[in-house]
């Protein structure tokens, strides 16, 4: 029995498909695996298309693509671009060449290299065809998983039926049941480590794909190492720990470990490249609003603060930013939330780019606050600047009501 | 994207619980939405309540052609911590009511509520003073969509009396069914009367 185990769990290391490099511009057959992998794709795209979180910016599209290209290389005919407006860190690329490119990862990236790097990865994904190669492992773990379950179940019955005694026959297939479980998890196991395998190539290649297009190949653990402080600045202790633990059945490796591993890339690579900051920030310059509004709702008011302080970091857009950063306070509400809440629009209404919600969100607090005057002069300068808005009435009201003493 | 299994088993306790639940028939004529709050239907409505598994505690549902088609959210007597739409994660919090809301916030609870629920771009407009009752509230209209492109409308109103919050939410694809249920939405918004 132990031969046929240590035989499985073998057969399941070793089953493995060769790696295989995609070559630019060939689509496959239609007949093939990988065909269906494409006409599933394609579909997947035709959904997107259509989907309300699709970002049509024209000008952010562009810029995420040129980047994509950059990288890319050869395939860049053969993938097509997505920005997502979602406010999670992620970007998927489809065996087609069908792109995501989430709305949280533009504005998480500081820097067109990080964004390069985030893109180089999908890509290497996409070169070095492991959705295909996943696909295809996950087929052939199961079938010898089945196979070698069913051997495990007709040995066991064979022993049992042979036992002396009810008690021999019961232990038996006590233990034959337990093999079976271990053939089960020894295949999922072996299936989710090719997974964290796949994902430290692509890492190990998309630095190579980002270095090679001139960008500073320190962005990716710049980026890795900002991903581990937004974890560790959550208001949930759960997605503070998520950070630190891993299992067998991890998809992905710990945070921790690819940094250690991009940094052992980084020796073999020159010290040199550009950041494209200044490019970045002014693709995304438009966006900032809406994504952080976006990011809010998302209600890890932590984790947004600490996206906020990364932004602000350079000294640009300290409006909406510092305005943003009393929404998140205001909203969470915690220990000495509203004081800061106050003060970060106070310190947003000191640059031109404020959004006007400054001063009405600035008299409502100083109302609670029990600051009439404040809270007047907070209104006034929101009605003087924003006479035409929809909750003009609104705050009018509020005004009112202070000056009627209500 | 790393996916927990809490999510999946809130949706597997979710499914059980709608196998157990039935959608019961709300006729015309005066509808008790709870909390002190009561309309009058002008037709026969089904009240999903039962199966909407995903409304806060003191929210009521009804609907004439199913969910995804029309839905009137009936929100009543809310306190600080109730919310319009349940959070099953905690690390994935829905929006709550708060104790001292401005009306901006009240506001906000509503346009992130709808978020919640999975609808994107979500915007109000045209807001304007309302009566919910004899009680002062706000009167909003929306635009949103679903997330695979569908458009979407709603009207609403939400408004607070004695610290508790009431609100009326209607919800339907902007194509046919906004309109074709809108005077009867704005007949049973008129004729909410709280006693709370």
């Amino acid at each position: 029995m132990r031969t046929l185990i240590l035989a499985a769990v073998a057969s399941l290391v070793l089953c493995a498909p060769a790696q295989a490099q995609r070559l630019a511009g060939v689509r496959p057959d239609v007949a093939s695996d990988e065909g269906g992998l494409w006409a599933v794709s394609d579909k997947t795209e035709g959904s997107a298309r259509q989907s309300a979180e699709l970002d049509r910016d024209p000008a952010l599209n562009a810029y995420v693509r040129d980047v994509a290209c950059k990288v890319a290389r050869d395939h860049c005919a053969d993938i097509r671009v997505y920005v997502m407006d979602r406010p999670f860190f992620n970007a998927t690329m489809a065996p087609n060449g069908y792109t995501e490119v989430w709305s949280g990862t533009l504005l998480r990236a500081a820097d067109e290299a990080q964004l390069a790097f985030v893109l180089g990865h999908e890509v290497s994904h996409f070169d070095r065809n492991h959705s295909l190669l996943s696909w295809r492992r996950k087929k052939s773990t199961s079938n010898a998983m089945m196979v070698l379950s069913a051997g495990v179940a007709v040995v066991g019955v064979a022993a049992a039926s042979s036992a002396t005694t009810y008690d021999g026959a019961s232990s038996i297939l006590d233990a034959t049941r337990s093999l079976i479980d271990v053939v089960y998890l020894t295949g999922m196991a072996s299936l989710f480590a090719y997974g964290r395998e796949n994902e430290s190539e692509a890492d190990r290649l998309g630095l190579d794909r980002a270095a090679h297009a001139g960008y500073a190949p320190s962005a990716g653990t710049e980026l890795w190492r900002a991903q581990m402080g937004e974890t560790q600045a959550s208001d949930f202790k759960r997605v503070r720990t998520s950070g630190t633990r891993t299992n067998i059945f991890a998809s992905h490796p710990l945070d921790a470990e690819r940094i250690a591993a991009l940094q052992e890339n980084l020796k073999s690579l020159p010290n040199t490249g550009e950041t494209g900051r200044a490019r970045h920030r002014a693709a995304i310059r438009p966006h900032l609003a809406t994504w952080l509004r976006d990011d809010l709702r998302r209600r890890d008011f932590g984790q947004t603060l600490h996206l906020i302080g990364r932004l602000a970091a350079d000294g640009e857009d300290l409006g909406v930013l510092n305005f943003y950063r009393g929404e998140a306070h205001r909203q969470r509400r915690g220990e000495g939330d509203l004081t800061s809440a106050r003060d970060a629009y106070l310190a947003a209404a000191a640059y031109p780019d404020a959004p006007v919600a400054v001063w009405r969100e600035l008299g409502d607090l100083r109302r609670k606050a029990s600051d009439a005057a404040g809270a007047k002069a907070a209104y006034e300068t929101y009605l003087a600047k924003a006479s035409t808005a929809e909750d003009a009435w609104i705050v009018q009201d509020s005004l009112n009501s202070l000056t009627s003493g209500k | 994207m790393r996916l927990g299994t809490r999510p999946l088993a809130a949706a597997l306790v979710a499914l059980v619980v709608t196998g157990c639940a039935s959608v019961t028939a709300a006729p015309a004529g005066p509808f008790k939405a709870g909390g002190g709050q009561e309309v009058t239907l002008g037709r026969m409505w089904s009240d999903i309540s039962p199966i909407m598994v995903s409304r806060g505690k003191k929210v009521r549902v009804l609907s004439i052609d199913g969910p995804v088609l029309n839905a009137l959210y009936v929100g009543s007597g809310l306190v600080p911590g109730d919310n319009l739409i349940r959070s099953y994660v905690k690390e994935h919090p829905t929006p709550l009511v708060r104790a001292g809301m401005s009306t901006s916030e009240r506001l906000e609870f509503m346009s992130d509520s709808i978020a919640a629920m999975g609808y994107q771009r979500v915007d109000l407009n045209h807001l304007r003073a309302a009566k919910l009752g004899a009680a002062p509230g706000v009167r909003f209209d929306l635009d949103a969509a679903t997330s695979e492109g569908l458009e979407i409308k709603g009207t609403g109103v939400v408004a607070e009396v004695s610290g508790k919050l009431y609100l009326m939410l209607y919800l339907a694809p902007a194509e046919h069914y906004f309109q074709a249920s809108l005077p009867e939405v704005e007949s049973i918004l008129a004729s909410a009367r709280i006693s709370g």
